[in-house]
């Protein structure tokens, strides 16, 4: 193929990416040079903005209690539920890649919970089923433990939507159940010549021969943690309550901006969170260097 | 782990560039989502103007289906009367509502006749979207009582009027404070009197059914007690009216009534809002609750499954401190192109007697005095309670305080959210109420 051809008429390729190329524009770039902009501001909604120069930033890192608040909450879901959740998918698919006539079935069953998972409608059953005279307190109670509702124990609170997270494990799991499918069979029988038990297997077969995938996994949740609002939001009714301990930094960031019309302040939230998650994924490819292995197409 | 084989690196940073990519596409999806939301708000929808001679008027109010039946009928009637003008409604659930109202402000193209909160109408009047009742827009105020129209007045302007008027009562059930041997709460009650009932009460029932509902995180019922104490929430210049002393006093109150026993647990009281989903009495947890008495309806005792009963406050002082409240106000949009027929529909609503018949207390007692008199005799049930308490404690009510400043509603949502941290024993009522005074003032001033 010649490159001749490709560049015989330009303004037909430039005319069929021109829906993507105006979308990227007006829907994606605009509206962030414009909040990039706002968060140097005080903007109310009503009133023209006002520069504030680093003001927004200043008061969000030193006087604003709820902000560090809301940080303190979100690494901590980020930290639990992440790991939590790749774990679970793993497990999952590891039981899952063994044949079975039913495996489609039950691949369909385990990523359901997936699909409705960023929806409200999960996030409203999950609050009674773990609210106050819900499923899970009676159960407890009925063992002889009384733990009251979790949705309204501070101490509790964030479990309960670490868990909703863990139970959404159907994306990572089948991306696992891929990469497990790519693992060479001999590899295997291999290490079965070799007498090697299935941890010993596990280990130095398949965690080595999965861990790209595992870098895949570990990047796109962390992002998600990072990024989660809904089940925040609906399970705590829009506060972040009781007493804050759900108060994800997305949620504060929303009350500053459409509850408190303080949007200039939200958009300099919203671009630090940009810059950490930046930061954090960078750390992340960082450290792939020690632990991912990548097989290559080159014979071994 | 096994590390990677070092003949690899090249291929292995390729690797990693290509999901790198795939980061920055998430991260650019991060942006999109948060920064997108930003853009819809400055959204804007265009104003319309009849040119067929009719004027077209738009209207918009928070509120249920019930009450949107009788609206509809008002706004039905008054087209009826006033062929020139048709008037589109629409309506939604009070959080939605006003966040749609701010980004329509914002943009320009407002309702022309818009219900306005008691809380925001300074706030809307200080952004200059408001007009004032004028001559342009004339609307006959001469049967509303001047306490409840001075709370639609900003620096002696009227840029809102009221659409009904509600004050402060005590919801309580008769057959349990009955059964538990409690006095009833009647005019002159104290909070002494309150502190001992409802610990008779969740006794009596060994705590199946607590006394009442923790009642020290709802900004409205301390500004009760602040006034019985003579103070005020605001000062005229908009500032606190009231010390950390005063938060920590009324704390100690409440908390020392929870921790006895009396007032329900904090796993109730944190998701008090308002609604009746979340209301502990109305599950039965709880003999009583502070309320306004707008709330009851026709269907208040379906509601609550029994039957209920309403008292004034409970004062130690000589001041009762409730005042009536505008329960909701009407405001006309400052870019309105028909301020003249927005008043005339305004006027229309409150003082015309067919539509104050039609519109019963679905929006609080009506505030034409001649309507509210009339109505009094075709009510029954609920509504009637509601009528006859406010009769009872109609001469003791003094005058609505000034539209509050600028941040109000952050402060109100401030307040229940740091005593949530004395409920649950993580502070104490002095160092939550130190706390709550410093971001309250933040709130206020930035």
């Amino acid at each position: 193929m010649s490159r001749y051809r490709h560049d015989e008429r330009p303004a037909i390729a430039y005319l069929f990416l021109s829906p993507w190329v105006a979308g990227a524009l007006l829907l994606t770039i605009g509206p962030m040079l414009a909040s990039l902009y706002l968060s140097f501001t005080d903007y109310d909604l009503f009133t023209t903005p006002a520069w504030v120069g680093l003001d927004n930033y200043r008061r969000m890192l030193t006087e604003d209690d709820r902000f560090l608040a809301s940080v303190w909450v979100t690494l901590r879901y980020v930290l639990i539920s992440t790991p939590l959740k790749l774990a679970a998918a793993l497990g999952v698919a590891l039981l899952l890649n063994r044949a079975s006539r039913v495996q489609g079935a039950y691949r369909s069953a385990f990523y359901a919970p997936s699909l409705l998972g960023t929806s409200v409608a999960v996030a409203l059953v999950w609050r009674a089923i773990f609210d106050r005279q819900g499923v899970v307190e009676r159960t407890f109670a009925a063992l002889g433990i009384e733990t009251g509702g979790w949705t309204t124990n501070p101490r509790l609170a964030l479990i309960v939507l670490v868990l909703l997270a863990v139970w959404q494990f159907g994306a990572p799991m089948v991306i696992f159940l891929a990469g497990l499918k790519q693992i060479p069979p001999e590899l295997y029988d291999a290490s079965a010549v070799d007498g090697a038990g299935w941890w010993r297997t596990f280990r130095s077969v398949t965690l080595p021969m999965l861990s790209p995938v595992i870098l895949f996994n570990l990047v796109l949740e962390t992002i998600h943690a990072f990024q989660s609002f809904t089940p925040a939001y609906i399970v705590s009714n829009g506060r972040g309550g009781p007493s804050d301990s759900t108060l994800f930094y997305t949620l504060y960031l929303y009350q500053r901006g459409f509850t408190e019309f303080r949007m200039g302040y939200a958009s300099a939230m919203a671009w630090l969170l940009l810059a950490v998650i930046a930061v954090v994924t960078a750390l992340v490819f960082r450290t792939a260097r020690l632990w991912v292995f990548y097989s290559g197409e080159e014979p071994r | 782990m096994t590390p990677a084989d070092p003949s690899l690196a090249r291929r292995e940073r390729k690797n990693g560039m290509r999901a790198s990519t795939r980061g920055k596409a998430a991260r650019v999806a991060v942006a999109i989502m948060a920064l997108g939301a930003l853009v819809a708000g400055t959204a804007a929808c265009g104003g319309d103007s009849g040119d067929d001679g009719k004027v077209k008027l738009r209207f918009a109010w928070w509120g249920n289906a019930d009450r949107a039946e009788v609206t509809e009928r008002v706004v039905e009637l008054f087209e009826r009367q006033n062929p020139n003008i048709t008037v589109d409604t629409s309506f939604a659930e009070f959080n939605a509502y006003f966040q749609k109202l701010t980004t329509e402000v914002a943009g320009g193209g407002a309702p022309d006749v818009i219900q306005m909160d008691y809380r925001y109408v300074r706030e809307y009047a200080d952004r200059n979207a408001l007009l004032e009742f004028s001559d342009t827009a004339t609307v006959d105020t001469s049967e509303i009582s001047t306490s409840l129209l001075a709370g639609g007045k900003i620096d002696g302007k009227l840029y809102a009027i009221p659409l009904g008027q509600n004050t402060q009562e005590f919801t309580y059930d008769p057959a349990a404070w009955e059964a538990a041997g409690a006095e009833v709460p009647e005019l002159g009650w104290t909070w002494e009197d309150l502190a001992v009932a409802t610990a008779r009460i969740s006794a009596a029932t060994g705590e199946q059914t607590y006394g009442a509902v923790d009642f020290g995180g709802i900004e409205d019922w301390f500004e009760v007690w602040l006034r019985q104490n003579g103070k005020d929430l605001y000062t005229d210049s908009g500032e606190l009216g009231y010390t950390a002393d005063d938060v920590t006093a009324w704390w100690e109150l409440t908390n020392g009534l929870r921790q006895s026993g009396a007032l329900t647990p904090a796993d109730l009281s944190t998701k008090v809002d308002g609604s009746q989903a979340n209301d502990p009495m109305v599950k039965k947890l709880a003999a009583a609750g502070f309320a306004y008495d707008s709330s009851l309806t026709a269907q208040t005792f379906e509601i609550y499954g029994r039957e209920i009963a309403i008292a004034p406050f409970p004062s130690s002082s000589a001041d009762l401190g409730q005042y009536a409240k505008p329960s909701m106000q009407v405001c006309v949009f400052k870019r309105s192109k028909h301020p003249a027929e927005a008043a005339a529909f305004i006027d229309f609503f409150i003082n015309d007697p067919e539509a104050s018949e039609i519109l019963g207390l679905s929006r609080g007692m009506p505030v034409n005095q001649t309507n509210q008199q009339t109505i009094g005799q075709t009510l029954s049930g609920p509504p009637k309670l509601a009528y006859d308490y406010e009769q009872l404690v109609a001469d003791k009510l003094k005058e609505a305080p000034p539209p509050p400043p600028k941040g109000a509603g952050t402060v109100k949502s401030t307040f229940q959210r740091i005593y949530d941290d004395v409920i649950f024993d993580k502070a104490s009522p002095q160092s939550a109420a130190e706390r709550f005074l410093k971001e309250a003032k933040q709130a206020l001033t930035s």
